[in-house]
């Protein structure tokens, strides 16, 4: 079973009072229409093929597949309704980088185009025919035709982006990028201004494909743990900002999603002014080495847009199903009434190997403390 | 001030709703109350009309109409309720023509069906006028349409 293809007649239906059911849930956090309880977003992604035998590898090669697991696992663990398909290492193959197909973990790329400075300056961006084109939005959009077709109810137009750090260590190699902030930063500056530039005609090809968009953006590799606050300031919050505003300017929102994965200790705050159209998403991983406090991170976002409180992934990986549920009871009862709506989820994307007791921790929590008291 | 519409922007303003009147009368206050935004770099003009439930903008040079758009949405105001200094630069291609400030690009909420959440706009940072440009006015049509099937 392991290597075999799984066509969309060997699953069985989706239950369609629980995507009802849940299709509410996830409403209330962005439009304040009362449901019962929080809903749970673990960022289920290659985790639903090791819940079909399958691998990662599997997992990326057959995104019409990636879908159907995907929704599957929606429905089995009673979380959010929506198809995700994506990783990390988008957009080098639009540009020339070679990826590889891992067994156990997501793509990664080998090649990148980028190797010297001369090679900044030269580099060109695609426009957005050319990305539509491209291999990453050619699979990309595989796995959301899928969604659109088989689980309509379940389909969101994403698009990963990352942030402008993320996009351009997909360019170059992040060891050269890292140099380049130190010796020749304003070589960087370009970089991640060619970086935003793709950012927009991205979001604009699944606006023009789909009617809206909605951008996972945000500051990854520019954490804390890798750069002090004023890098990230210059080569993560500002790119970022101005190509988030290009995006919403152009029309091609409406959702903006801030993940902003690893330790923003000391730069959380200057994200509270970033741009932020009626349906945006906060989502904070790490304090120092600690998970955020949702009570932190509904303090200083709560008053702006939709809060997603955090549960250690590493907790989920490698924890046990108390502690899960511990430390998500935590913060669904601090994040559970923020003013403008709150999601439980994973610090990230769920492990693929995750054991499926600690993700149902995860979502019994929430249906044991995560019942609205506001509405 | 006598301002051209061509007959294509006459036909999008009848498709959207607009009446040509209305369009010519905000204008018109725009240009008696100075409350309007002026590109910093040529003669185009932004004026805005705000009812109850609908805010209208006219973009217009001295001699023709370039465009009009709206949104629903109701801006009540900045987000996190203060102009604080933030860490990039967020001066738009606008000022305001009553001040001569440069318009901000900052947050702002707006509310629709009982709902609040923040939208990118342009701030004048002294006189505390609020607008949207085009784009956004669009991205802000696919969240009322949002708004309105699910708070329905």
């Amino acid at each position: 079973m392991g290597d075999q293809i799984m066509p969309a007649k060997d699953y069985a239906p989706i239950d369609q009072n629980w995507l009802e059911d849940a299709g509410n849930l996830w409403t209330t956090p962005w439009v304040d229409k009362p449901s019962e309880r929080v809903i749970v977003d673990p960022i289920i992604l290659s985790h639903a093929a090791s819940l079909f035998r399958k691998n990662a590898g599997y997992f990326y090669q057959n995104p019409d597949e990636a879908i159907r697991m995907v929704c599957h696992a929606c429905e089995l663990y009673d979380v959010t309704p929506v198809g995700h398909y994506l990783y990390a290492d988008y957009w080098g193959q639009d540009y020339g980088a070679e990826i590889k197909i891992q067994t156990n973990s997501p793509p990664g790329i080998t090649k990148r185009p980028i190797k010297t400075a001369e090679d900044v300056d030269n580099f060109e961006v695609l426009d957005v025919d050319e990305l539509t084109k491209g291999p990453t939005l050619t699979t990309h959009y595989k796995a959301l035709d899928t969604c659109k077709e088989e689980f309509p109810h379940m389909f969101a137009p994403i698009t990963q982006l990352g942030g402008t750090m993320e996009v351009a260590t997909n360019w170059a190699a992040i060891e050269d990028v890292f140099m380049w902030m130190i010796t020749e930063p304003e070589l960087v500056d370009k970089l991640c201004v060619k970086a935003g530039d793709h950012m927009v005609n991205a979001c604009k090809a699944t606006s023009e494909r789909y009617g809206a968009n909605v951008m996972i953006t945000g500051s990854v590799i520019a954490s804390g743990d890798l750069m002090d606050t004023e890098q990230i300031k210059r080569f993560s919050f500002q790119p970022v900002s101005r190509a988030v505003r290009k995006v919403l300017n152009s029309g091609a929102g409406p959702g903006v999603y801030y993940h902003l994965c690893g330790n923003h200790t000391d730069d959380f705050q200057m994200w509270k002014n970033a741009p932020m159209s009626p349906f945006t998403i906060v989502q904070i991983g790490y304090d120092g080495q600690n998970i955020f406090p949702t009570s932190k991170l509904v303090e200083h976002f709560g008053d702006r847009c939709t809060c997603f409180g955090t549960v250690d992934t590493k907790l989920v990986d490698r924890g046990t199903p108390a502690q899960v549920y511990e430390q998500a009871k935590e913060q669904v009862l601090a994040g559970k009434d923020s003013p403008r709506g709150f999601i439980l989820g994973t610090a990230c994307e769920c492990p693929t190997n995750a054991p499926p007791v600690n993700v149902h921790a995860l979502v019994k929590a929430a249906k044991d403390h995560g019942k609205y008291e506001k509405f | 001030m006598d301002i051209k519409i061509t007959e294509e922007l006459d036909n999008t303003l009848k498709d959207n709703g607009f009446k040509k009147e209305e369009i010519q009368e905000l204008i018109a206050n725009a240009e008696a109350s100075g409350t309007k935004l002026k590109a910093r770099d040529g003669d185009i003009a932004i004026a805005k009309g705000v009812s109850d439930n609908l805010t209208v903008y006219a973009v217009y040079s001295p001699t023709e109409l370039l465009d009009v758009y709206a949104h629903k949405m109701n801006i009540i105001g900045l987000t996190g309720g203060e102009l604080n200094d933030i860490d990039y630069d967020d001066a738009s291609e606008w000022a305001c023509a009553k001040c001569g400030e440069i318009a901000l690009e900052r947050n702002v909420d707006m509310t629709y069906m009982g709902v609040t959440r923040p939208g990118p706009g342009l701030v004048c940072p002294k006189c505390d006028e609020f607008y949207v440009s085009d784009g956004v006015a669009k991205t802000l049509k696919t969240a009322e349409s949002i708004l309105e099937e699910k708070r329905a």
